[in-house]
């Protein structure tokens, strides 16, 4: 594996913000997915391999919630209920299910998406 | 995943028309929902506009739906507009870009599911459950 990298090295490569970006790995080092190595040379990691990192989980953190589904804030209406139970939890099932087992190797490798697609 | 309260409660409107057998007011459709009709008004008019409810003016007057075979799809793309979860468009690495493939799989996967599940369906098991009732 590589060293840390900077985050002004992926800003450049990705044409990004570096002020957003840090937002990004801020959110990710606390949710595991990256560690912060301070100092000079210092950057950012994955914290494990590429083949453990599920892409769901990391859109999961990302997205704040990746699920349709809310759970019913007090009294839920007879229309609400079917609506939750009979669209958003299987609309969430149905997402969970084509991201299942999709690693970020996966992802990385040039070929994913002429399989996906 | 944030769908906006338009879409939601967009949903519930045309459940609702699913069960009636009559044109609905929107005061009627406001009692049965709980939105307030200044806010059913706006709802109606894309969901007009797209041809997925009809409304009558007169003393028999108010909304029903437009068809039976109506999909949540295609409520969602009227009342929010196409579900893209990252605006992509106008990106110049979009080609290159790895994710750009996630966020349209996640994409397609919504988009399709959604076109799977149908207003009367939905409306079905409110009937089942409930007898008719709560509505």
């Amino acid at each position: 594996m590589e060293g840390p990298i900077a985050l002004s090295i992926v800003a450049q490569r990705q044409k990004l913000s570096e002020k957003y970006l840090q937002q990004v790995a801020l959110l990710l080092t606390r949710n595991n997915f990256l560690l912060s190595v301070k100092g000079s040379g210092g950057g950012y990691l994955l914290s494990r391999s590429p083949e453990q990192i599920f892409i769901y989980d990391v859109l999961d953190v990302l997205e704040g919630n990746i699920a349709f589904e809310e759970l019913p804030q007090g009294e839920e209406s007879a229309i609400e209920r079917s609506i939750r139970l009979h669209f958003y939890q299987k609309l969430d099932q149905e997402v969970k299910k084509v991201f299942e087992g999709l690693t970020l190797a996966e992802v990385t490798k040039a070929e994913w998406f002429t399989y996906v697609i | 995943m944030k769908l906006s309260t338009k879409g939601r409660y967009s949903l519930q409107t045309l459940v609702y028309l699913a069960t009636c057998r009559e044109n609905c007011s929107i005061r009627s459709i406001s009692e049965a929902t709980g939105i307030s009709s200044g806010y059913l008004e706006q709802l109606m008019i894309p969901l007009r506009k797209a041809e997925l409810v009809e409304a009558e003016r007169g003393v028999q007057g108010g909304y029903r739906l437009a068809r039976p075979d109506i999909t949540c799809q295609e409520v969602l793309s009227a009342s929010e507009g196409d579900f893209e979860p990252v605006p992509c468009k106008g990106c110049e690495r979009t080609d290159a870009c790895k994710t750009h493939q996630i966020w349209a799989l996640l994409q397609s996967a919504v988009v399709d599911f959604s076109k799977q599940v149908t207003i009367a369906e939905l409306a079905s098991h409110l009937v089942e459950s409930e007898a008719g009732g709560g509505i």
